[in-house]
């Protein structure tokens, strides 16, 4: 991936009609996934032409870097008891299952096979700087000393389209931890939108983006790069939601007894994880396997797992994390503190765990009770 | 019979019993599912009142599957013969899980329930209705109404391999989020039971847009009250907010708490 600095010169203005165009044009070799409006909600899915696209959405349920990078089921391995004459195996069935298989270990009795992925080329537009530094913090899990096979095959295939946030939703608050409501990020992303008018101020960061886009556009001076900046002030002001994370992880770690987590526990915490699933950055999973009813194959495959578990990350005895309260606050830490994990904060501040939460826990409203308890 | 991975063994003695139920559970297991073949293929039926008028609910068995409530006196006395008899018991459906249907009458005296239903009250010999677990050592649940399909193959295979079955015990929402489906709680403020409700469905009803109603019963530890409230917060009557969390686990601890709640306020 390359700096800013090599791409300042690809600061372009292009009419929004012919940049969806574009995005048109894409499609002979990309799968494109994008916002569509589905009822009230948004949710990123593929789609057949720029026209489905919604690019005024709010937040989406789901986030695009868990649904097309880090997938809810991916199967991994296939074991099979071999017969005297093995049929070959089929390959796993469903959108975005192309994959190859390769054999790893066989003997008389068993086979085992790897299922590679074999992603297909993808853009994914419209997403927004939360979620953008959401991929960006996958990609530290997924990409760091242990490189995630599955999930590098698909990131390389994908080219992402940044869009900067026009719009604050309630639960937003992606200010007070420095992941939007503009996207900073040097790099890690193909390309950054900012939506003007009538107009997209496209900034091109990688070189293979740079060879896609045939658009010329207008030149962006600096009058637009003002306005630009114009923008994400005036939209700064608008959250609703702030949070001061200066030395949570010491104030996380000084309070775990705090009756906070107690209380919340048992008036509102279901325990039913749907804030770990709408996460962006939850990157935790389960490896399952499941045997066929003949007996002759077992598939081994991962899905998303949730803290909130009773089984999460259960060893002899049970979960460590029996109490609802411990687990309950082995999230909201997870999200607001513990940045010694990758140095930077586990939330991007796109309060989906807030709005999706059936009782309506507010992580914000949690971390000021703490912030504001005082010991007797 | 011989498994494919090189072991040659008898096949597994398999008991199925019913209590009071609507027979679901043995009709689903014997004709219904994916892997019907397979199924009987793979077990002796030594017991199955559905199949065959034949057999005797004499053991030894392999595996027993016991589907419904237990509301009378000799269904006790049969479940625990049932049970000592059996390496591995596992409760199959909603009302031999958790109660289900007929544990509806767990909210009231057994005699008023009686009285309401039948004008003769002298061949009526049922008890307060609970669910297997309430009587015998069950190990392993296969949940649902119908059962799910994926539970009842780890609970077969798991037998025919000699494992330890598995079963999920998380919420639905789970599920449903895994599905991608945009929460029906939240967006269109339906009153779904999704996330106290133990999974293995799929998220069958929040995908068809309809709210969770509990049939696979509470998951460990389900914060019930809690819902109960927010449901109350929704606008829901206190008496829809009782059904919902009677309507199949009246006789579950985790929803009597919830029922509780309700009453309190």
């Amino acid at each position: 991936m390359t700096g800013e600095r090599t791409f300042q010169k690809f600061k372009r203005l292009i009419p929004k009609k012919a940049f969806l165009l574009w995005l048109d044009s894409l499609k002979k070799d990309y799968k494109l996934i994008g916002p569509v409006k589905t009822g009230n909600h948004a949710v990123f899915k593929e789609v057949d032409s720029s026209e489905e696209l919604f690019m005024e959405y709010g937040t989406t349920m789901l986030s695009p870097g868990k649904l097309f990078l880090y997938k809810p089921n991916e199967e991994l391995f296939r074991f099979t008891f071999n017969e005297k004459n093995p049929s070959p195996i089929p390959l796993p069935q469903g959108e975005g299952a192309r994959g190859r298989v390769t054999e790893i270990f066989s003997s008389e009795k068993i086979s085992v096979d790897e299922i590679h992925s074999m992603p297909e080329k993808q853009v994914i537009v419209g997403v927004h700087p939360c979620d953008m530094n959401a991929i960006l913090y996958l990609d530290r899990t997924f990409l760091g000393a242990v490189k995630d096979p599955h999930y590098e095959a698909r990131r390389k295939n994908t080219v992402i389209i940044s869009l900067n946030c026009a719009y604050v939703s309630e639960n937003c608050f992606c200010s007070s931890v420095g992941t939007g409501p503009f996207l900073h990020a040097a790099s890690g992303y193909d390309m950054l939108l900012t939506a003007f008018e009538n107009e997209y101020l496209v900034e091109i960061k990688s070189r293979r983006v740079e060879e896609l886009f045939g658009l010329r556009g207008r030149g962006a001076g600096n009058a637009e790069l003002r306005l630009k900046a114009e923008k994400e002030k005036s939209i700064k002001w608008k959250f609703k939601k702030t949070v001061d994370i200066s030395g949570l992880d010491n104030i996380f770690a000084e309070n775990t007894g705090h009756p906070v987590w107690q209380r919340t526990a048992e008036e509102k915490c279901l325990s039913c994880g749907n804030c770990v699933m709408v996460c962006p950055t939850c990157f935790c999973y389960d490896i399952r396997d499941e045997m066929s009813m003949d007996l002759k194959t077992v598939t081994r495959y991962r899905c998303f797992d949730a803290c909130q578990d009773i089984r999460f990350a259960e060893v002899h005895g049970g979960n460590f994390r029996q109490r609802r309260a411990a687990r309950l606050r082995q999230f909201v830490t997870h999200k607001l503190d513990q940045t010694n994990q990758y140095g930077v904060s586990g939330t991007v501040g796109c309060g989906r765990c807030i709005t999706w939460c059936p009782t309506g826990i507010d992580l914000m409203e949690i971390t000021e009770e703490i912030q504001r308890y005082e010991p007797a | 019979m011989t498994l494919d991975i090189g072991v040659t063994m008898k096949r597994p003695r398999l008991g199925f019993f019913k209590y009071s139920c609507c027979m679901g559970c043995s009709y689903f297991f014997a004709y219904v599912h994916k892997h019907v073949h397979e199924v009987l293929a793979s077990f002796d039926f030594v017991f199955i009142k559905l199949l065959s008028r034949k057999g005797t609910p004499e053991g030894p068995f392999d595996i027993a599957l016991v589907e419904g409530t237990i509301t009378e006196a000799w269904q006790v006395d049969e479940l625990k013969m049932i049970r000592e008899q059996s390496k591995k018991l596992f409760a199959i459906g909603s009302c031999a899980v958790i109660g289900g249907i007929p544990a509806i009458k767990a909210t009231a005296p057994e005699l008023e329930v009686e009285k309401k239903v039948y004008k003769n009250l002298s061949p009526i010999h049922s008890i307060k209705p609970h669910a297997v677990d309430a009587y015998v050592k069950v190990d392993g649940y296969i949940r649902g109404c119908p059962p799910a399909e994926r539970d009842l193959y780890e609970a077969l295979t798991s037998v025919l391999t000699g494992r330890e079955p598995d079963f999920p015990q998380h919420s639905v929402c789970i599920e449903c989020k895994l599905k991608g489906n945009i929460c029906i709680l939240i967006a269109d403020n339906m009153p779904c039971m999704g996330p106290v409700t133990n999974a293995g469905c799929g998220a069958l009803c929040p995908s068809m847009n309809r709210a969770c109603y509990s049939c696979f019963g509470p998951m460990k530890q389900a914060n019930a009250p809690a819902l109960a409230k927010k449901f109350k917060a929704m606008g829901i009557s206190r008496d829809d907010i009782i059904r919902k969390f009677t309507e199949f686990g009246a006789d579950t601890i985790e929803f009597r708490k919830a029922v509780e709640t309700v009453y309190e306020d």
